[in-house]
């Protein structure tokens, strides 16, 4: 079994996020879970969220404090994601332009922000970096690319589905550490 | 349908869907659930031919069901927490009046102090209102039960309550088969009522007794919740037979068989207790798990048949019997072991009151250091 921890704030996608990954896991013939937890509600809070894969039945449905990869939706998310639960064997991922050295862990990182800018996946202002990090999430934990971009195909049918999937295909191929 | 990925609140909507419900009431502000928000989006949009009844609380949400249910209508509802006890008045018009009300319970901890998160004093505290109680531990189980659910309050005439843990169960993804409904269909044709409230034809129901009449009637009920045991494991089994899904039926086993000592357990814990079970074997314990899947009736003769020859039955409870020692789990497993197992020695642990987080590493610290060797 694989286990995600996601973090990130209120606004961000992170439960959308954890559910697309659960599908594209799904699609893959695995078994996935996805368990949001709910605190305070609010735009801008921080948030979290948990993904199992497995290609067993999950019977776990404790909160991740020993994630395989901890996801950081944002750079200043390190320390809380951190203090929340690692074990010496976790993998991080960040959303950031570069690497960020963390002593003892492999950081993998894609520039999501960067990428939902260039390509204007932007409404309001804000950028969707759920998608360019969903997609370098897929290729982390082993899910084909055309599989990944279906999921996003079928949940979003038409022009929407094809503009995120190609930003997702962005992300899924800039993943690096 | 097939598999599906969605969460334990939406798998209670598909099956009520699936259900063919002719009425849901339903408060549904918090603490309510999506369950009632799904629901509403079906009938809604003509998905399901249903009358969704949005009322002012909880209480006239069960009277609504009652109502609806006497005048011969299959009927569901959903709550939580507080919402519970604020029916629970109403919970006894439901089993007194021998209506086949289903209803779906999200386990969430009681007000003072504020908690929205799980433990089992909710629906616990509804134990001795007559209605039959289940407590579910995955996705696919809460689709299933609230399917079986319906077949089982419309054959003993009596209101099913389909518990599962807030959070955990009822907002996590996870995937779960939706059956066909003609599949559905053949498993559970259209309600048939032994009786209705008929304006045409006007009866009495639930009139004023004497001495000589009313204790008559609290035992038939009490009668009718005992007898309702063989029916459910009937219904369990003809639902494998069509479907092949099966949960167990009044238990469902973990490597008991050689075990010396059983954990019992119940809802999403009893799940996860099963890897806490593994590690405690590779350590050299002979340790196996129940998980209680029928809370009312009680199975006590099932218990007695799972716990003979064992040493040890250890009960975690994710609630409080306030005044008795322990939790009410244990003091049912107390109960119903009397007289017919003495021999065994019991342990209990309270945890995970108020959505504390329970792993399966925790819990087999717990279980370790109640072993007697």
């Amino acid at each position: 079994m694989l286990e995600l921890r996601i973090h990130g704030y209120g606004g961000q996608g992170v439960v959308t996020m954890a559910e697309l990954l659960a599908l594209a896991a799904l699609e893959s013939g695995l078994v996935a879970q996805t368990l949001p937890f709910f605190g305070v509600e609010r735009r801008g809070a921080p948030v979290k969220a948990a993904l199992r894969v497995s290609d067993k039945p999950i019977h776990i449905y404790s909160q991740s404090v020993e994630p395989d990869f901890l996801v950081l939706m944002s750079e200043k998310l390190l320390d809380m994601g951190m203090n929340v639960g690692i074990k010496p064997e976790s993998n991080i991922v960040l959303n950031a332009p570069a690497n960020v050295a963390v002593l003892g862990h492999l950081v993998y990182f894609v520039d999501a922000t960067g990428i939902a800018i260039a390509n204007g996946l932007v409404t309001d202002g804000v950028p969707y970096i759920n998608i360019p990090m969903y997609g370098a999430l897929c290729r982390l934990i082993g899910i084909e690319a055309e599989v990944a971009l279906n999921v996003i195909k079928n949940r979003w049918p038409g022009k929407v589905g094809e503009k995120n999937a190609a930003v997702a295909k962005i992300g899924y191929d800039s993943l690096k550490n | 349908m097939g598999t599906v990925l969605d969460t334990g609140c939406h798998a209670v909507a598909m099956a009520v869907c699936n259900a063919k419900v002719d009425v849901v009431a339903a408060y549904p502000i918090t603490p309510q659930t999506s369950i009632v928000e799904a629901i509403a989006e079906m009938v809604e949009k003509g998905t399901m031919a249903t009358r969704f009844l949005p009322v002012e609380g909880e209480h006239s949400a069960m009277a609504a069901c009652t109502a609806a249910s006497a005048g011969g209508a299959r009927v569901f509802t959903a709550t939580s927490s507080q919402g519970l006890l604020y029916m629970h008045e109403v919970l006894h018009m439901a089993a007194g009046g021998r209506l086949p009300v289903v209803m779906a319970n999200v386990n969430r901890a009681v007000f003072p102090p504020w908690s929205i998160y799980v433990d089992h004093q909710d629906s616990l505290a509804q134990r001795d209102t007559g209605w039959l109680q289940f407590y579910c531990a995955s996705l696919q189980e809460i689709y299933d039960t609230i399917l079986q659910a319906f077949k089982i309050a419309e054959t003993v005439s009596l209101p099913v309550m389909v518990n599962l843990d807030g959070f955990i169960l009822s907002h996590a993804s996870m995937p779960f088969f939706v059956q066909e409904q003609e599949v559905v269909d053949k498993f559970l044709p259209p309600f048939e009522p032994s009786w209705v409230l008929d304006t045409t034809n006007p009866n009495s129901f639930g009139n004023v007794t004497d001495q000589s009449v009313y204790h008559l009637y609290r035992k038939m009920l009490q009668e009718a919740i005992l007898a309702s045991l063989p029916v459910i494991k009937n219904v369990a089994k003809e639902y494998k037979d069509l479907t092949g899904f099966w949960h167990g039926d009044t238990f469902e086993p973990y490597k008991t068989d050689d075990a010396e000592v059983l954990v019992l357990s119940m809802g999403s814990m009893a799940a996860e207790v099963k890897s806490s079970i593994d590690m405690l074997r590779k350590e050299g314990h002979k340790v196996g798990a129940l998980r209680l899947r029928l809370f009312r009736p009680f199975p006590a003769d099932d218990l007695a048949v799972y716990v003979a020859g064992k040493k040890q039955l250890i009960v975690l409870d994710r609630n409080h019997a306030f005044g008795n020692e322990g939790g009410i789990l244990f003091n049912e497993v107390k109960a119903a072991l009397f007289g017919k197992n003495n021999e065994i020695k019991l342990a209990n642990k309270i945890m995970g009151i108020g959505g504390m987080d329970l792993n399966w590493q925790t819990m087999a610290a717990e279980i370790r250091a109640l072993l007697e060797d």
